[in-house]
């Protein structure tokens, strides 16, 4: 079952298309990094599963009910953590959770108390007294503590530093249930989600650019490299080579839909003598290489 | 505390990654037989990965014999590795044919590299 589904999810402010006709399913249990460079679309694409902004057209449907009409019960379900968040500032972190309890009827007190010592709060100090880090992970306490069945995450990881982040993490994986939970975040941090996304989908000014498992993606991208006798000759290249670059004998690019046999023969065809090797990258090369090589098409079209 | 040791590195699948340092563990005798192995709920945390990779990894070991389920206690250790060796040497195909690439372009010979290989046997004790 997919616990988020959007059919052509649109905002638009004033005349900027913030989110173009994004089509989007994350299925239950699963964990979610949304990608993209700033002004990519994520915040406005989770205010509106989140129904904190409307849609202008298209629709979401978030834990099986239209994003505008989400209800009592389904916020209840639902945890939604953004670096922009108010709070009440005035409250004490005790306070806080006092007050955040009662909405909801399955808030687990014991993972309360685990997770308020994991995440190195100090209970009888206000929120406004907190560092933003601290402050973050006040928010994902107040958002984990009843085990929703949906998290929603925007930008939790900026501005904190790397303990805030190995404990944020700590936190979430503790509240988590295998298979049960679903976590949606988008994230400039790609090595904090490298470890825990198995979706991975990347927006590009407002529109998805793909949505897939982690494994799939590291699967098909292998950065190339070619020796060969001589200097490399001008070959016309297939458009899933990217980043190609030569000096000499030697060429390297990065093959975005990498398979062995495929692009061996492929190489072979129009360099009959070279060496050929493939890398594996990690998600922040694969997503540097997409973010060069997206500024380049809208430039050439330009 | 986790009873493997592993230190992940980006870019490669993560499962994949751990599979082999548990079967390295056990090879190595790091882990012995009926040994306990933890839940996918600790190596989960221990490794910061998504508990839907710690399970797939858990569930991997299981279905080739590296580690078995017992009801009530979880998974412990295998009593020995399964298959025959040639099975076993079958795992490590891809990385021998990287060793012999990485070792030609570096112009070493077969001989260097046994020699290498050896002292590497060694270094992880019997077997």
């Amino acid at each position: 079952m997919n616990i988020i589904e959007t059919r052509n999810l649109t905002h638009r402010y004033w005349r900027t298309e913030a989110v173009k006709n994004l089509t989007l399913s994350v299925p239950e249990g699963s964990v979610m990094a949304l990608l993209g460079s700033n002004g990519a679309g994520k915040t406005t694409t989770l205010k509106m599963l989140v129904n904190l902004l409307r849609p202008t057209s298209g629709e979401a449907r978030v834990l099986g009910v239209d994003s505008r009409h989400l209800g009592e019960r389904e916020l209840a379900q639902l945890g939604y953590v953004s670096e922009n968040q108010h709070q009440p500032l005035w409250m004490t972190v005790r306070q806080f959770l006092d007050y955040c309890r009662p909405f909801y009827p399955t808030w687990d007190a014991a993972l309360e108390r685990t997770l308020l010592a994991q995440l190195a709060l100090p209970p009888e100090r206000k929120l406004k007294q907190l560092s933003r880090g601290m402050l973050m992970k006040a928010t994902l306490l107040s958002s984990l503590a009843y085990r929703p069945r949906l998290l929603i995450l925007d930008e939790p990881f900026s501005g904190l530093d790397p303990v805030a982040r190995d404990d944020f993490t700590a936190g979430l994986l503790e509240a988590v249930k295998q298979g049960e939970t679903t976590v949606l975040v988008s994230t400039h941090d790609i090595e904090e989600v490298e470890r825990l996304a198995d979706q991975i989908g990347l927006l590009e000014e407002g529109s998805l650019r793909f949505a897939e498992s982690t494994e799939s993606l590291l699967g098909r991208f292998r950065r190339i490299e070619i020796e060969v006798e001589g200097t490399v000759p001008l070959v016309d290249r297939p458009a899933s080579w990217l980043a190609w670059q030569s000096l000499a004998g030697r060429a390297s690019f990065v093959d975005s839909e990498y398979e062995r046999a495929a692009t061996e023969s492929a190489c072979r065809q129009r360099f009959p003598s070279a060496t050929v090797r493939a890398q594996a990258m990690t998600l922040r090369e694969i997503f540097i290489v997409l973010a060069r090589a997206g500024q380049k098409s809208t430039g050439a079209a330009a | 505390m986790l009873p493997f040791s592993i230190t992940l590195k980006p870019g490669l699948p993560i499962a994949e990654q751990v599979i082999f340092a548990v079967k390295k563990a056990v090879v190595a005798g790091q882990m012995k037989a009926g040994q306990p192995f933890p839940s996918v709920r600790l190596v989960s945390q221990e490794l910061k990965i998504n508990p839907n990779t710690a399970h797939k990894i858990v569930a991997a070991l299981v279905a080739e014999g590296v580690l078995l389920t017992t009801p009530a206690v979880g998974s412990v250790v295998a009593a020995r590795a399964p298959g025959g060796s040639k099975d076993r040497a079958a795992l490590l195909g891809s990385e021998l044919e990287w060793l012999v690439v990485e070792a030609k372009k570096l112009g070493l010979e077969l001989d260097d590299v046994q020699g290498a290989l050896a002292e590497h046997w060694r270094k992880l004790g019997k077997k």
